[in-house]
């Protein structure tokens, strides 16, 4: 008896660790190869083609293949059953004239007319090696009537039971058996038919070999195979050269797209001959040339905007320089004139503060439009920036009735940003705050990771709506058009912020609600052109209320069919089951 | 795309293997295509009476008997196993056994004497012995050869089966396979066949014994094997045998009574497959419809049996018998209730005649050989031939003191007729001109008779008055003698003989010290007596074998003893009343009985 050693003997071990890497460095190189084809498949259309072509026609010419493989085998056995059979039918009816003649199994010369029979039928001389052999036996006389072969061989290997009880039975029968008698192993259709005599049965066998039909069936499907592998493969390389063909013009219209799309409007296709793919190719000229000159002219438009945009906030600074000293002199005379007077230049005054401020904004949005805005970023700690607007807003946050609350880390907070620019962003955003605050207060924090800053402003004013998160940040966006303009905002401050926030490469966020109030989060990396992944402060404040109440203080909840065709019934769950009961 | 990249997995995995899978299979199921020929009831014609068993009898002389004829009694093949079965298991060996079946061999005797007995003694053991003339040996082929043993007496000691007291067994006994002649009669059926002469003109009859168990429907394989192997060796110098390597493939079969016969014959030609057909026609008579002669299978002749047997005689019939004899010197026609001629012989030379032989041959041609006494008391022989009468006759140039009743050679050319005659104890052939030549024979002794038989291939010699056949072989225009071979007998010291039937030679003889005529069959088994009580030797025996039929009875002979001629149906003797042209006697002078009677034909 072998005993095997214990699994945790340590050569067993040892070896299922070695096969457990080597399985690891197989499985490795099999995803590798597996994720490589994969790619090529996906990327490849040519590979696309060319395989689904080749398995495709492989099918259908296997299929065909096939057929005619086995139509051809059936033919050449069907052949040489019918001429074993005629031959059957012949012999049967010689030994049964022959052994007509003996009315007594025992009868002395019925052994040499068995011989001489089985000689005849097998073609009359033993010596000879047609390789048919013929064999009379009587299984019903067993031990008196001899089983004779010709040529004499040991042929009841290849006689199978089943074929010898149903031909004892009366019947002609055949089998096709592999065996072998003498040489080599070959196969035999076996034929037996029972040969009545004059004292009962006995049976008669030929067993034709097979060698020439298999041999024959054998190059046939040789033949079929190659013709099948070699139309295969002409398919194949048929459907890669078409596919080529195809291919190679929209492999260069993708490049000349990439390139377009890449700014070289200028890129073109070489168009050749007049076929489908020219006509594409000039298609795609053709509109790559619409497509340049749209471009071009939005540009050139764009451009004039841009500097019409820029011309007009220059060209109306220097009047307004000259309307603002003439207001500036009216303003501080005021107290001379009468109420009404006094009132018109203040509000003079006041309107314009705000056109210049306007003008300021178009100017600095212009330059974020016309590419020209520059980041100047330094180390800054910005703890004191955040004080500093703070302080800054103080008056206006009280006159508005608004506190404002700092949550300030007592270290400094050190980022590579442009202060000027930060600034100006968490003004603007404190501003909006105090300015829609309602009276509440508003609420700085300031907080800091590895890789990011980030500033959020919290109101609790009227909030926005669902979707208006986005639109804050547009051009002249007003949440509600009709509602008066308290303050001095010019409807462009947020957009600066956020081509400041870009500027950085950070991001400007909106949250709000309605009647929860809103949350503004300016996160920016802490190193200058560092990508940001996460935010250090959340985008959501804290103390907002969820969408439908948030999740509930109770148990579990369960989910079930609902009383409508369709519907869902959503509840708490009962004993910890997951399906509502109802 | 998953699915896609499954299903073009699965199909290069399956093509090859399909592709594999349509060649032949290793092995199929059996089908069935139908259903085979319904079995036949068979039909058992064979023939022959039970085989005698040990249980027979037991009384020791009975159950030698028996045993006697066990080997006779049935197949061939299985000789050996019946006779064995009356033998004690001790025994069973001394009888030895041959396997092959051309090699079993059946010693035919003829029991001499009733068996002698030795009563039972105290241990119920006898023994009993049997006194035997050897007659030959039955062949494998139907043939009897000439006896290889000389025994005269065998002895057998028998004694209770110990397996079964009530019954004997058979202890020691001779090493041959014994059989009677009885047993032959009994359980052998006799069957002629025929082979041509060398000159393919004549068909020259063989017999050949088959048991009776064989059934009828393979007689004929064994006539045409018989056939196909040759004739034995006597008789092999006057006919020709088949072609070299002819052989029956398989046996002859015959469906709706038409038969077929498949052989191998190099060279064959048209000619000889004829010739073949007529053989087949005469060697089964029993046969009357279509028989098909193939060579390899191929289909080459049809031959209606019966129509063949009538148009192709085996050979010339022979004219109507006519009796004659002679009487004061001449030859004379008998009137025995048949119609009789004249004389075939010109009245001058028909004097002085001791015996003749007339002949009647193609064309007219009457051959007449006389033996006529010359006044110093010699004779010579006379022979002349032409039409009827004949004139011209030559006497042989030398004399003898006595010369036998000659005889013609019946299948010689007519324009060189021939004969053999037996002067002075040799043989002699003579020609149309009376030139006697002696015949070398390889028996030496002294010959007495000559016969030739109907068809003029064989003839019937007595030499050292034992009975001899032997065969005729005609070479163009001149003949000789084959090598006798001795028949058996149970005559002795023969004095004449003569054909009787085809295949049947009467012969004269003594048997014991009595004088008696016999019937016997042309291999000797078979023997009738057919007169027993003569008083006096047989001098002359003559008898009419052939077949023209309502002339005379069947087996007629005539022979002369004590100077008388007689006839038989019924034994008479010829009296001088029935001897036609004869003057009536002169009152006074004892009346001479007619001699030497013999049949024209």
């Amino acid at each position: 008896m072998v005993t095997s050693p214990p699994p945790d003997s340590p050569t067993t071990a040892r070896r299922l660790r070695a096969a457990r890497a080597l399985w690891r460095v197989v499985a490795g190189r099999a995803a590798r190869l597996a994720s490589g084809a994969h790619q090529a498949w996906r990327r490849s259309l040519q590979l696309r083609v060319v395989t689904i072509t080749l398995v495709a026609s492989s099918l259908l010419v296997g299929g065909f293949a096939y057929l005619i493989a086995d139509k051809i085998t059936n033919i050449l056995l069907e052949n040489a059953e019918t001429d074993v059979l005629v031959r059957l039918r012949n012999g049967s009816e010689y030994a049964s004239s022959q052994l007509k003649l003996y009315n007594q199994p025992q009868e002395a010369q019925l052994q040499d007319t068995v011989e001489g029979t089985v000689n005849y039928l097998a073609g009359g001389d033993p010596t000879q090696t047609s390789g048919v052999v013929v064999a009379i036996t009587a299984d019903n006389y067993a031990g008196v009537i001899q089983p004779r072969t010709s040529p004499d061989v040991e042929v009841r290997p290849l006689i199978s039971e089943e074929l010898r009880a149903t031909v004892a039975g009366g019947k002609i029968a055949h089998q096709i058996r592999t065996g072998t008698l003498g040489g080599q192993r070959t196969k035999y259709l076996v034929y037996g038919s029972p040969v009545s005599t004059g004292f009962g049965q006995v049976e008669l066998y030929y067993l034709v070999p097979l060698a020439r039909q298999d041999a024959t069936a054998a190059d046939a499907r040789a033949t079929v195979v190659a013709t099948g592998a070699a139309l295969v493969l002409l398919l194949g390389l048929l459907a890669a050269l078409v596919t080529r063909l195809v291919v190679t013009p929209v492999r260069v219209a993708a490049r000349t797209a990439q390139r377009l799309s890449a700014g070289l409007l200028d890129q073109r296709m070489v168009v050749n001959g007049e076929d489908d793919l020219a006509l594409l190719a000039a298609s795609f000229n053709q509109m790559a040339t619409n497509l340049q000159r749209q471009i071009l002219r939005l540009e050139e438009m764009s451009r004039l905007q841009r500097r019409f945009t820029s011309d007009v906030s220059h060209e109306l600074r220097t009047p307004l320089t000259t309307v603002r000293m003439a207001a500036d002199l009216i303003f501080a005379e005021r107290d001379e004139f009468d109420p009404a007077v006094a009132r018109s230049a203040e509000l003079l005054q006041a309107e314009l503060d705000r056109f210049e401020e306007l003008l300021t904004d178009l100017l600095e949005i212009s330059r974020f439009d016309a590419g020209f805005a520059v980041l100047d970023s330094e180390p800054t700690d910005l703890v004191p920036v955040v004080h500093r607007v703070a302080e800054r807003l103080a008056g206006l946050a009280e006159r508005a009735g608004v506190a404002i609350e700092l949550d300030v880390p007592d270290s400094p907070v050190i980022a590579e940003v442009d202060p000027r620019r930060v600034e100006r962003v968490l003004r603007n955003l404190v501003g909006n705050a105090v300015e829609h605050g309602e009276a509440e207060p508003v609420r700085i924090t300031l907080g800091m990771d590895q890789s990011a800053v980030a500033i959020t402003v919290r109101d609790h004013g009227v909030g926005l709506k669902p979707g208006e998160e986005k639109l804050v940040f547009n051009r002249f966006w007003r949440a509600d058009p009709s509602r008066a303009r308290q303050t001095g905002g010019t409807g462009l401050g947020l957009s600066i912020s956020l081509e400041d926030a870009r500027l950085h490469g950070g991001w400007l966020e909106a949250w709000g609600a309605p009647g929860q109030g809103a949350q503004f989060r300016l996160t920016l990396p802490a190193r200058a052109g560092d990508r940001l992944t996460t935010s250090p402060l959340r985008l959501v404040p804290a103390d907002a209320a969820l969408p439908f109440g948030g999740p509930r203080d109770g148990g579990a909840l369960a989910i079930g069919p609902g009383s409508g065709a369709g519907a869902l019934a959503i509840g708490p769950a009962v004993d910890g089951k997951a399906e509502v009961v109802s | 795309m998953r699915r896609r990249v499954l299903a073009a997995l699965l199909a290069g995995a399956l093509l090859p293997t399909g592709l594999a899978g349509c060649g032949i299979p290793d092995q199929t199921e059996v089908q069935v295509d139908g259903s085979g020929p319904a079995a036949e009831p068979g039909s058992y014609n064979g023939g022959g009476a039970r085989p005698p068993t040990p249980a027979d009898t037991s009384e020791p002389g009975p159950f030698i008997e028996n045993y006697l004829k066990a080997a006779a009694a049935g197949e061939r093949e299985q000789a050996y196993a019946r006779a064995k079965d009356f033998l004690a298991d001790a025994a069973k060996d001394d009888l030895r056994e041959r396997k092959q079946s051309s090699e079993i061999e059946l010693t035919v005797v003829r029991l001499r004497e009733n068996l002698e007995v030795t009563p039972p003694n105290n241990d119920r053991t006898s023994t009993v012995t049997i006194k035997v003339q050897q007659i030959g040996v039955l062949q494998s082929d139907g043939t009897l050869a000439p006896p290889v043993a000389s025994d005269t007496e065998y002895v057998f000691k028998l004694g209770p089966d110990p397996r079964n007291s009530s019954e004997l067994r058979i202890y020691d006994l001779p090493n041959v396979l014994l059989t009677s002649d009885t047993a032959l009669r009994g359980y052998y059926g006799l069957h002629t066949i025929y082979f041509w002469n060398a000159e393919q003109n004549r068909l020259v009859p063989d017999r050949r014994w088959l048991p009776l168990a064989v059934p009828g429907e393979r007689r004929v394989t064994e006539v045409v094997r018989w056939l196909t192997k040759g004739p034995p060796d006597w008789l092999s110098p006057g006919v020709s045998k088949l072609p070299d390597g002819t052989q029956l493939i398989n046996n002859a079969t015959s469906s709706n009574g038409r038969w077929e016969v498949n052989l191998t014959m190099p060279g064959a030609n048209d000619s000889w497959l004829a010739k073949l057909a007529t053989q087949l026609a005469w060697s089964l008579p029993e046969l009357t419809g279509q028989l098909d002669l193939k060579v390899r299978d191929q289909k080459r002749r049809t031959v209606d049996l019966k129509q063949e047997r009538a148009e192709q005689p085996a050979f010339p019939a022979g004219g109507r018998p006519e009796r004659f004899a002679v009487y004061e010197g001449a030859i004379h026609p008998l009137t025995l209730g048949e119609a009789s001629g004249s004389v075939p012989v010109a009245a001058a030379k028909n004097r002085n005649v001791i015996s003749a032989a007339l002949s009647r041959s193609a064309g007219d041609q009457v051959l007449a050989a006389l033996v006529v006494s010359r006044p110093d008391g010699r004779q010579v022989l006379r022979v002349g031939s032409g039409p009827d009468p004949v004139t011209v006759f030559n006497d042989s140039r030398d004399s003898y003191t006595a010369i036998g009743r000659p005889t013609w050679i019946r299948s010689l050319d007519p324009n060189h007729p021939g004969g053999l005659v037996v002067a002075d104890g040799r043989l002699y052939r003579f020609d149309g001109a009376a030139g006697m030549v002696p015949v070398p024979l390889t028996v030496t002794g002294k010959v007495t008779a000559v016969a030739g038989s109907i068809e003029g291939h064989r003839v019937a010699l007595v030499i050292n008055g034992a009975l001899h056949v032997a065969a005729v072989n005609v070479d163009g225009t001149t003949f000789s003698v084959g090598q006798p071979r001795r028949l058996f007998t149970r005559l002795s010291r023969l004095t004449a003989v003569d054909w009787i039937a085809e295949n049947d030679l009467v012969c004269a003889g003594y048997e014991g010290n009595r004088p008696a005529i016999y019937q016997t069959t042309v291999d000797g088994i078979l023997e009738t007596p057919l007169e027993r009580d003569i008083g006096a030797e047989v001098t002359q025996l003559a008898a009419y074998p052939g077949s023209v039929v309502g002339v005379l009875p069947s087996f007629t002979y005539m022979y002369e003893a004590n100077k008388a001629a007689y006839k038989n149906n019924p034994v008479d003797i010829i009296k001088r009343e029935q001897v036609k042209d004869v003057a009536t006697p002169t009152a006074g002078k004892p009346a001479a009985n007619p001699t030497a009677p013999f049949f024209y034909y």
